[in-house]
């Protein structure tokens, strides 16, 4: 159904065509202006609760406030302590008038003797030692690794926020259960966890479906608007990383730098004929545009890559996927959702915003200057249960062995089991994780028990 | 009786005595090499920031240099207009543009260029042919990469007044803030999206008119560069041509200027006279003496009230050129 004309839009805002309006709302605008033209970015409360510290409400405790108050026993317990009952002349020492003198001395006096037997080669040895010991529990250790990998200068991890969707289609369409809970809470710690290792933030967002955009059948390009607000929220961020709720960061002793951005040339493709599911006509042949435009690989310089994507078997997949602050995002933005696009379209479009983005992507040159795509399993390895019409394929599905950076989940709730998917990425992500120490312990001290006795243990 | 004493001690020290402390001295060779240690340390750091530096930067697209600083664009309905009326057309268009330079003008001549096509040139998947004045456009930005300003004019238009450039007469950013009509509805008279009206006059890429209907896409000026080629291909989307608006690409425009704010933010409305007077008073603004062109409004390819007869009303412009 077309019109004359599209549309204005109206004081209440919202598209109002007539094959779209429902019959509850007679105007078929109910959603305030206000909240079209905002910001539609609030985290999701909980969570935004958590962040803060504590519950909410006020303690009026008058108790334990302060620190000495609270810690009184225990300094107090640590200071020397002299006879101050020594009047009773059975008691009374003769060395010594306080109890801790004796000891300590004894102990600083044996440690100088040490150190002072010590050669200054051996000593000035251990003072190094000792210094690397002490500058590796502040670096790695402490919070302090969080600060200096956020410093632009040394890390960088401010330019990178990660957007996590949760709540999917919670609220209206469904209730969640305990597994929908579990599957959230791993999620979202895994990337806490991550976010924390390397100096990034974390952006939680509430994808429960709402009223604005279910009136305006804008369910799943929240994404954009997510996108925009998270960008506008942390003004230092030059790349986003949106992430759907049922994935898993495998290794996450990998940082983004290292794994993408500090090599972008050599992991990025933007010729899409190298791996094209679609079958989209690359490069655009257009008589009318320059040599820029018809360049399969755009300009070449990584510097112009604003989109970053992966393509699974049917297409452009957004359950994980990077863009970058710039006049071209703010463009794309605004774009990626048209009420005449939808209006026509949204009957073929299974996938929302993806069939949107690939429309754009095939109908207007611009997007392809910058978009770029990243091997699917860099960013997006599927489990065997997504794309698995053709059997397993080594481009989409995760490998353990070569320790893929990143699992989706995509589709399990579609008929698979979430939650067990991913239990088991989890467990599989901390065992190929291990430390040292767990190593030896596992491997070779319970091996060499299980030889001797025949007895599995566990340390 | 000797005893091995040691000698005494002066009675009156020296005031300034060796300082005799448990910490080394630093001495000037191992000073040296601290520095030595501690510029090397900056350095690296130097050398680490500035290697990823270069990943952070903006990417680097063309400047338009301004040669040539117009390119007038017509896109030319072949077949249904006689030969006769669409040579004085043409002709049209390259005295103005001689008057401001030598043309047609490819590059490195200063002064306008002229870049005309003929509708059929494009693929427009059976689109109306009016829509293939963005195709035209962009052409040019692509023909003319140094360009500072694209100027689409109508088929059915005359320049008249052969004096005023566009890049003084529309596009300085000053003379832009006079014209703009800021805080003035998109699609008169109810639309609720308005002209931004705190727009400086450097951020206008797009500048063009309204007539009685709405938007008037018959004349206007874009900016070359990136966000010209995002909003010509995002303007010619084929789901926009396949839409079926009433009136074709310029319903379009009305539509993705209400609805995408980055179109809306580099856009300026000007007096319909600055850009695009009207031949007759129905349609808009009507042409008075001194407008830089006139479109001839709401004429036909045959019948009475041809383009090629109405043209005739305004054959002064031959003289106009002549005399300037």
């Amino acid at each position: 159904m077309s019109l004359s004309r599209s549309p204005s839009p109206v004081p209440g805002g919202g598209w109002a065509s007539p094959g779209l309006t429902n019959n509850l709302s007679p105007s078929g605008r109910s959603s305030p202006t206000k909240a079209y033209a905002g910001s539609n970015g609030t985290p999701v409360m909980w969570e935004r609760q958590k962040s803060m510290g504590g519950p909410a409400y006020q303690s009026f405790s008058t108790q334990n406030q302060g620190f000495f108050s609270r810690h009184m026993r225990r300094i107090s317990s640590q200071l020397p302590r002299f006879k101050a009952d020594n009047t009773h002349g059975a008691e009374r020492e003769k060395i010594g008038q306080g109890r801790w003198s004796g000891l300590n001395m004894l102990r600083l006096g044996r440690i100088r003797g040490i150190t002072g037997r010590m050669s200054r080669r051996t000593k000035m040895l251990l003072a190094f030692f000792l210094l690397f010991l002490l500058g590796y529990i502040i670096f790695y250790s402490t919070p302090l690794v969080y600060y200096y990998r956020r410093t632009s200068w040394l890390g960088g991890g401010q330019k990178f926020v990660i957007i996590l969707a949760a709540n999917v289609g919670g609220g209206v369409m469904e209730w969640k259960g305990a597994r929908e809970w579990a599957i959230e809470r791993d999620s979202i710690r895994n990337k806490k966890k991550y976010v924390a290792k390397w100096g990034y933030d974390l952006e939680i967002v509430d994808m429960s479906t709402k009223k604005r955009y279910a009136h305006e059948w804008r369910e799943s390009w929240e994404k954009v608007d997510f996108v925009r607000s998270t960008l506008r929220k942390y003004p230092k961020a030059e790349w986003v990383w949106w992430l759907d709720l049922n994935t898993f960061i495998m290794e996450p002793s990998k940082s983004l730098q290292d794994h993408i951005f500090d090599r972008i040339e050599d992991v990025t493709y933007r010729d899409i004929t190298e791996y094209n599911p679609l079958n989209i006509s690359h490069p655009p042949a257009d008589p009318y545009l320059d040599e820029l435009s018809k360049s399969p690989i755009g300009d070449g310089n990584p510097n112009s890559i604003h989109l970053m994507l992966s393509q699974d078997c049917s297409g452009f997949n957004l359950g994980s996927f990077f863009m970058r602050r710039g006049t071209w995002t703010d463009h794309l933005l605004d774009v990626w959702w048209d009420p005449v696009a939808y209006e026509q379209k949204h009957m073929e479009w299974e996938h929302k915003e993806q069939d949107a983005l690939e429309q754009l992507y095939i109908a207007q040159p611009w997007i392809r200057k910058s978009t770029a795509f990243l091997p699917q399993r860099m960013i997006n390895s599927f489990p065997t249960g997504a794309c698995s019409e053709k059997g397993t394929d080594p481009r989409i599905h995760y490998d353990q062995k070569d320790r893929d950076f990143l699992v989706n989940m995509a589709g399990c709730e579609w008929g698979r089991d979430c939650w067990g998917e991913m239990y088991n990425f989890r467990e599989l992500s901390y065992y190929l994780n291990r430390s040292l120490w767990e190593r030896f312990k596992e491997d070779l001290l319970c091996g060499i028990w299980f030889k001797l006795t025949g007895k599995k243990v566990k340390f | 009786m000797h005893f091995a004493y040691p000698p005494r001690k002066s009675s009156n020290p020296p005031p300034f005595r060796p300082r005799t402390s448990a910490l080394p001295t630093i001495r000037s060779r191992r000073l040296k090499t601290i520095v030595l240690a501690g510029l090397a340390f900056v350095t690296l750091l130097w050398l680490f920031q500035t290697g990823r530096r270069n990943r952070h930067a903006p990417p680097a697209y063309h400047k338009p240099s301004g040669n040539p600083p117009v390119v007038i664009v017509t896109v030319f309905n072949e077949g249904k207009y006689g030969k006769g009326y669409l040579d004085t057309v043409k002709e049209n268009r390259l005295k103005y543009a001689e008057k401001h330079g030598i043309s047609p003008s490819p590059p490195p001549n200063s002064g306008y260029g002229t870049f005309f096509v003929k509708s059929s040139d494009y693929d427009l998947r059976g689109a109306p042919t009016s829509w293939a004045s963005l195709p035209a456009v962009r052409h040019a930005m692509t023909k003319f990469p140094d360009a500072s300003y694209i100027w689409y004019l109508d088929q059915n238009a005359f320049i008249m007044n052969p004096l005023l450039k566009i890049e003084e007469h529309v596009m300085k950013p000053s003379r832009l803030e006079e014209l703009m009509i800021k805080d003035h509805p998109v699609v008169p008279p109810d639309s609720i999206i308005k002209t931004f009206s705190h727009l400086k006059g450097h951020d206008v890429d797009f500048v063009l008119t309204q007539d009685k209907d709405g938007l008037s896409s018959s004349s206007f000026v874009v900016k070359n560069g990136e966000w010209a080629k995002f909003f010509i291909e995002t303007w010619f989307d084929p789901i926009y041509r396949s839409y079926n608006f009433q009136k074709a690409e310029q319903h379009a425009l009305e539509h993705i200027v209400q609805w995408h704010p980055t179109i809306l933010a580099k856009l300026a409305l000007v007096p319909q006279r600055i850009l695009n007077s009207y031949s007759k008073e129905k349609g808009g603004q009507e042409y008075k003496e001194g407008d830089l062109a006139v479109r001839l409004y709401a004429c036909g390819e045959a019948g009475e009230d041809t383009c090629e007869t109405e043209s005739q009303r305004f054959a002064q412009w031959k003289a106009a050129f002549q005399n300037s």
